[in-house]
This record gives structure tokens, C-alpha cells and sequence, in this order.
């Protein structure tokens, strides 16, 4: 079986942390050859910091989530700052058929990479530009991430416990993810337009744009109601019980979550854990009674779980047919049996950090299965490779391109560079 | 908006809930063709979020639990590019519209399949909520106080999570049949594995350093940075204090040049050794300004810190406002009211405005009167023996 792009689209990555590089991953998975530029300087910040190890142990390699994002790609090292590594830039635009940035607005325009320059270079590509807020716009210069896109687009306001004030910002700085996804759909939404009229063009995605729509549900609500919609911490107001509890076991991560979505499913909750007595207690005997007194069956439930283990526990509420799910810590989730049942977890070895499972594709394509096994690559591990088969240069050109500073495979900490 | 880089996709829609409309909005937005086809009773619920999560669409009825419903979905089947759906595994071929006879029938279709768990596997068919998914997938584990249980995180995010994922997989399919197999494929989609998918802090990080990533209270984690969420004079504020010349910059807004040098935090690796001391310092100084003071301040020195808005105050941002975001539709359910907009702005061609979604049966005539085995005239009679419902006339 044969990949989608069988690396007949080349693509031109040029982002940093998660949402950029997400998107050029996917690609990688379906087949295209993604080419991912850094600077030995400004080197992708999600590598993190020279400060946290000595040299030797190379720190910038042994990044989880750059490991992660970049997976499937050919690295290549360019200094942006000078006008040799701009030109390349530009060569290697010439040759793509996607470019991937997620600058903040104005860096792509003082490099002087804006598409109105590298349309004519190439008619054919795509450029897609992932700014936090958006060009356009007074905040078109303010600065965000994962979890300040994930802000401003109301999420963090509304994770909050139901008795408290304080807001949570998310596990997984959703505002990144949710932007690699849409950018790819995107992608490929302009890749799919180019076949019909032969033409690239320039997608602007302002991330926190992408995201708003997640909360679509609350702000109609808020403008039916008129009412901001109340957090709900770990209830809900159409159920109960509806939360977290936490189970026996000798260490403190047993923690259940579970769900009555019926006064049938409540009794059926009730009797699983042997709680006959509140299955007909007159406090919880339908949905209303149980909400008005949420306090008090939170405690039993709390009082009843914490002598009943945890695996115990979400075996006799599935086999009960009750909504239920261990809180899974990164181990569990590694641990799941669905998860493992289906091969979800694919091993990829990857050079100074060897072999680790990393998530695999989540489209599961019954014919054209995605490319997995190739692992992020080092600082500057494709130079030769790109700059020679792509470019066609020389030997002696990459030598002295490499003697100029202009490429290559050390980094180099920018406060100590001259 | 509806942009036209899809129209020369046709899509049939048997989807419901969130996950499986919001990839077929997608499509939709972007151009596709998108029937959605509901039973004659409606999408069950048909709540609020309908109108918008089936903008662009034309909506039809069918039973296809009755064999004249079942015949002419084929006939919507023959001419499409996709079928998106979200049952419960097995419930298509329950509906005489088992996947690999639908591929083999139609050879250049392709099937998208959103499930919870996947369409094979010991709990394919199981059961799952937000509440559920958020915990089994890895996301609610890290949030919270240390003294109360982990918080799952709000709404129905990881819903949306797996339709992104769907539309995404939709377009692999039509890339793969127009240049590779020239074939059409089934696409499978967990949930929960789309869930799994955005948590690589926890899976990846865990087996490299072997740290089990707690609940960190207002703090995202503790790490060689400061991403907290911080009570202000008058609300919260959210900071994302990760490089070098960011911390800088926050010393330069809190008028705390020595923290710079300040051997406790003058490296990456310190800020997270010290990552309490750090919190300490940040907090006080955050209890004693306003939270626009802040973004304005903060934002001026390149720090990512933003006020933490209610939903109100996002429909209300100047910034969506500036760029015409939100979208105003007159809704045939809620009435005129706004709606997120399309998030990507392509520049090839200029979009129209959004088609509302559709009343319940609203393009019966439309879409399935042109059938060859319909006709105008048997529309009347589909819906006299309960096949369709809604506007036959």
C-alpha cells in the first residue's frame, strides 16, 4: 500500500512550537516531503533551552513535544537573519508546493517572505499564515500562544470548579493542536482548489479563530439567555451524579469519573456499587431531587468510592452500563487497552534519545495508511541532503555556506553569539 | 462565510450530535456539497447548536429504517464523493449499508466514519461523555487543585477536536482517490484517540523523563516557564512567560530589573527550580492591576498575556468586531443571531455570506425530487407513507 502524496507535494515548513509544525507532521504522515527550516540561532523554541543541560547531553534534542510535532521531516539549518539564508529560502519556495508560517505578523514582511514576494517565484504554492489574533485588527501585534489563544477565546474562563472563581487554563494548550488541525484542513482545502484552477494562494488563519468556534454551543447560549453560562466544574446541570471521585488504592491517582444520564442509570449506578439504600433514598429518587441535593450524594458517592478500588469500581459500573472512565495519568493513557487493542501508539526511534511510542495518525485509512516511522530530525540533519538532490549544489558550496554560518548542525546560544 | 474551494464535492451527511456536523460543516463552509439527511422526527434534540453546526447545508429527510429510504439514499450515494457518519459501530450495516459493499458499489466513494472508540476493538460500541472522554483521554489528569479532585475541562471541546480530525481525514480520502487509487476508502476515527492525539505533553514527555505530570494548580505545570492564570484587581489574567526575553520583559513590567540577574531565575532551568519563589512574585504584583493594564503593559513588551474574557466579552472583542469575525444569520429556529465565522480566510476568491441551516426537510424538493426514482410527484407520496417529513410542497 502506497501513501496519499507518495512525496510527490513538498512542503516548506518554517513554524515553530505546535501549531505550524503540527500541521506539516500531518502532511509528513500522508506522504508529502516536508522540509522544515531552522535557524542555528533561533532555533525552534519547543526544543527549549541550551540553560537545562551542559552541551554534551545536546538538551535541545531531547525535547518530548518538538520529538513529536516535527515527526517525518527533513531538517535543514538557515540563517534568516542574513540575506544568503533568505535567498535560499526563496530557491527552496520555488521548489514547494506549501509554505507553513506561524510568525508573529511583521517578522515574515522584515525577512522580506511575505507571498506577494514569493507568488511570482512560484504561482503554484500555498502559503498558510497562523498568527495568534490575526493580521488585521488592533491586536495584530499582541503576542499569544496555546493557552493565550485558548484564553481569549473564552475557554479558560469557563474552566472552573462549580464552587470557586478561580479559572484553569487546559492540560494541553488546546489553542495549538486545534490550530494545526484547521490549518491542515485548510492546506488542504487550497491544495484541492489549486487542481481546478492551477493557482496557489495565501491562507490566513488567526488561531484564536479557529478556536472560538469550540464554544459556539455557550455563546449562543449566552445570547438566548442573556446569562453568561455558569461553570460547571466537574457536574453538569442535566445530570447527577455527574463528577469525579476518588477510588481505593495506595497511590493517590484513583480517580473515577462517572456519569448518570437517567434516573434508570442512577439506580443502575447505585446498585453496581452496592448502594441499595440510595437507589430508593427519597434525596436522590429522580433527576431534580438529586440535582437539589448534589452536596449530599457527592459525599456518598465520595464516602462509598474511596473503599472501592478503582479497577473493581469501573468494571461493575460498565458492566452495569453506567457512563464511567478512569482519570487516566500519561502512564494509564499509555496503558489503554482500546488504545493498545488498535495499535494507536506507534514506536519511532529516534537518534541521541532512542525508541519511545509517540501518537499515531488519528484517520485511519483503510487504503492509503500513513507514513510513521521516520523520527524529528536533529539540528541541521538534512542540509547535505536537501541542499545537494534539491538545489543542486556543490561539495564545496555547502562547505562554504557552512563556513559563513549561514547552515549548520550546532546551535548557537544568540546572547553569547557576536 | 462560504468559500468555494470544495464545490465540486458532494457530500452525504448522516451525522448528528457535534463531532460528525462540525467536520460536514466544515466541508460545507469550504464549498463542499453537503446533504444532510435527517430522519423525518429530525436530528434528535435540534437544539440551539444546530443552527450552527449545519450552516451551508441542505438538509433533506429520510427513514432509512424503511426500504423506500434505504433505496433512495443509494440514489443520493451514486453521485457522492463522501458519506460522513457518527452511529455507533455496526449501525450502518444494520441499515442495509454495510461500508465495504458501499465501496465496492460506488467505487469512487469514500466512507468517514467518527466513533467513540474506533470501529474495531474490544470496546468499539462502548459509551462515552464529555465528562468520560476528557478522563479517559488523558486531558482532565493535569488540571486542578492538589487538594481536590482533578477538573475536567469545560464544553464539549474534544467533540470538535475529533471533527476537525474528520474533516481532515475527508480531504485525505479525495487526495488519495484523485491522485493515488483512484478508489474511495473508509476513514475511521476515534474519539478517543483523537483525544489521546492532542495530549503529547503527557504520553511522549512521561516515557522521556519518567515524571508524572501533576496537577499544578493555577500553574499549566511546573516547568522551565510561568503559564498561569492569575486573579487580578478586578478578574483573571492568563501568562505565558516561556523564553528568556520574555522573562525579561515581565521584569521590565513588574519594574523588577535585579530579577534578571537574580541567581534564582537567571536561567531556563532555575525558573523552574525556583518556579514557586518566581509565582510568588508574579502573583503579588498581578493582585495589584487591572487585568486590561496588563494585556496592555504586558503585550507592549511581547509577553503573551491576555485578560481571561467571558463568552460575553468575546462576542464583544474589538478585535473579532475589527476583523468582522462573528457572523449574523437569521436563523429559522433562534432568529437573527451571530454565529462563529469560517476561521480560515482564504484569499483566492472572495466568499458569500452564510446559508442558515436548513428547516427540517427544507431541500426535499431540491435534492431528492431530482432522484430519477422520486420525481416532483412521488415527494407527496414518500411523505404520506412517513419516508420524508417537512416541506414536500
Amino acid at each position: 500500500m502506497t501513501t496519499i502524496f507518495q512525496k510527490k507535494i513538498r512542503v516548506l515548513d518554517l513554524s515553530m512550537g505546535w501549531a505550524g509544525p503540527l500541521a506539516g507532521q500531518m502532511l509528513a504522515e500522508m506522504g508529502a516531503q516536508v522540509i522544515k527550516v531552522e535557524d542555528t540561532h533561533y532555533f525552534d523554541w519547543w526544543r527549549g533551552s541550551l540553560s537545562m543541560a551542559p552541551p554534551e547531553v545536546q538538551p535541545i534534542e531531547r525535547a518530548a513535544t518538538f520529538n513529536t510535532a516535527n515527526r517525518g521531516k527533513l531538517g535543514v539549518t538557515l540563517d534568516l537573519l542574513n540575506p544568503r539564508g533568505i535567498d535560499l529560502v526563496k530557491r527552496i519556495v520555488a521548489h514547494s508546493d506549501i509554505l507553513i508560517e506561524n510568525y508573529s505578523p511583521g517578522v515574515m514582511e522584515r525577512f522580506g517572505l511575505t507571498y506577494e514576494i514569493l507568488a511570482p517565484l512560484n504561482p503554484r504554492l500555498i502559503m498558510i499564515s497562523m498568527p495568534s489574533f490575526g493580521y488585521g485588527g488592533p491586536e495584530t501585534f499582541s503576542r499569544g500562544y496555546g493557552n493565550t489563544v485558548e484564553a481569549m477565546a473564552g475557554i479558560t474562563g469557563l474552566a472552573r470548579y462549580h464552587d470557586s472563581d478561580q479559572p484553569y487554563t487546559l492540560s494541553n494548550a488546546l489553542g495549538d493542536p486545534v490550530g494545526g488541525l484547521t490549518g491542515t484542513f485548510g492546506i488542504l482545502a487550497a491544495l484541492h482548489e489549486r487542481e481546478t484552477t492551477g493557482r496557489g494562494q495565501w491562507i490566513e488563519l488567526a488561531q484564536v479563530e479557529g478556536v472560538i468556534p469550540l464554544l459556539a454551543g455557550q455563546i449562543l447560549e449566552y445570547q438566548l439567555t442573556g446569562k453568561v453560562p455558569a461553570p460547571r466544574g466537574n457536574r453538569h446541570p442535566d445530570f447527577a451524579p455527574h463528577g469525579i471521585f476518588r477510588c481505593a488504592g495506595g497511590e493517590e491517582h484513583a480517580w473515577l469519573a462517572l456519569a448518570a444520564h437517567s434516573d434508570d442509570q442512577w439506580r443502575a449506578l447505585a446498585r453496581a456499587l452496592g448502594l441499595e439504600r440510595l437507589a430508593t433514598d427519597p434525596r436522590f429518587i429522580d433527576l431534580a431531587s438529586r440535582k437539589a441535593n448534589e452536596d449530599a450524594l457527592d459525599a456518598e458517592l465520595t464516602r462509598a468510592l474511596a473503599t472501592v478500588p478503582i479497577d473493581e469500581a469501573v468494571s461493575r459500573l460498565r458492566a452495569a452500563g453506567v457512563d464511567t472512565a478512569p482519570v487516566n495519568s500519561a502512564p494509564a493513557v499509555l496503558g489503554d487497552a482500546q488504545l493498545q487493542d488498535r495499535g494507536y501508539f506507534v514506536p519511532i526511534d529516534r537518534a541521541v534519545v532512542g525508541t519511545h511510542l509517540y501518537p499515531g495518525a488519528v484517520a485511519r485509512m483503510s487504503a492509503t495508511p500513513a507514513a510513521q516511522e521516520a523520527p524529528a530530525p536533529l539540528l541541521g540533519e538534512h542540509n547535505a541532503e536537501v541542499f545537494r538532490e534539491l538545489l543542486g549544489m556543490t561539495e564545496a558550496e555547502l562547505a562554504e555556506l557552512e563556513s559563513a554560518g549561514v547552515i549548520g548542525t550546532a546551535p548557537r546560544d544568540y546572547r553569547k553569539a557576536s | 462565510m462560504r468559500y468555494h474551494a470544495l464545490n465540486d464535492i458532494k457530500v452525504v451527511d448522516l451525522t448528528h450530535f457535534i463531532a460528525g456536523p462540525y467536520a460536514t460543516k466544515l466541508l460545507a463552509d469550504y464549498g463542499a456539497k453537503v446533504i444532510k439527511v435527517e430522519p423525518p422526527a429530525g436530528e434528535g434534540g435540534r437544539g440551539p447548536l444546530f443552527a450552527f453546526l449545519n450552516t451551508n447545508k441542505l438538509g433533506v429527510t429520510l427513514d432509512l429504517k424503511h426500504p423506500r429510504g434505504r433505496a433512495l439514499i443509494r440514489e443520493l450515494l451514486a453521485d457522492a464523493d463522501l458519506l460522513v457518519e457518527n452511529f455507533a459501530p455496526g449501525t450502518l450495516a444494520r441499515l442495509g449499508l454495510e461500508p465495504s459493499e458501499l465501496l465496492e458499489t460506488f467505487p469512487r466513494l469514500s466512507l468517514v466514519s467518527i466513533s467513540n472508540f474506533g470501529q474495531d476493538g474490544a470496546e468499539s460500541g462502548g459509551m462515552l461523555s464529555d465528562l468520560t472522554l476528557f478522563a479517559r483521554g488523558g486531558w482532565t489528569f493535569p488540571i486542578g487543585e492538589r487538594d481536590r479532585a482533578p477538573l475536567t475541562p469545560p464544553g464539549s471541546l474534544a467533540q470538535y477536536v475529533g471533527g476537525l480530525y474528520g474533516a481532515v481525514g475527508a480531504m485525505q480520502a479525495i487526495f488519495a482517490r484523485d491522485l493515488t487509487t483512484h478508489r474511495g476508502q473508509h476513514v475511521d476515527i476515534s474519539l478517543l484517540e483523537a483525544t489521546v492525539a492532542t495530549m503529547i505533553y503527557e504520553t511522549v514527555a512521561f516515557q522521556y523523563n519518567g515524571i508524572l505530570r501533576e496537577r499544578a494548580g493555577r500553574r499549566f505545570a511546573v516547568g522551565p516557564f510561568l503559564i498561569v492564570t492569575l486573579k487580578c484587581r478586578d478578574g483573571y489574567a492568563g501568562l505565558q512567560c516561556v523564553t528568556d526575553k520574555q522573562f525579561q520583559g515581565l521584569c521590565d513590567l513588574m519594574q523588577r530589573p535585579d530579577l534578571k540577574t537574580d541567581d534564582r531565575f537567571n536561567t531556563a532551568l532555575k525558573r523552574m527550580v525556583s518556579n514557586d519563589a518566581l509565582l510568588e512574585i508574579v502573583a503579588g504584583f498581578f493582585l495589584e492591576h487591572d487585568r486590561r493594564w496588563l494585556y496592555r503593559e504586558g503585550q507592549a513588551r511581547a509577553i503573551p498575556l491576555v485578560p481571561v474574557p467571558s463568552v460575553a466579552e468575546v462576542l464583544e472583542w474589538e478585535q473579532t468586531r475589527a476583523r468582522d469575525y462573528f457572523e449574523t444569520i437569521d436563523d429559522p429556529a433562534l432568529g437573527r443571531i451571530r454565529i462563529p465565522g469560517a476561521p480560515l480566510r482564504m484569499h483566492s476568491h472572495r466568499p458569500d455570506a452564510t446559508r442558515p441551516a436548513p428547516r427540517l426537510g427544507q431541500h426535499n424538493r431540491e435534492v431528492l425530487g431530482a432522484l430519477p426514482g422520486v420525481g416532483a410527484d412521488g415527494l407527496a407520496t414518500l411523505e404520506r407513507s412517513g419516508v420524508i417529513a417537512g416541506a414536500s410542497a
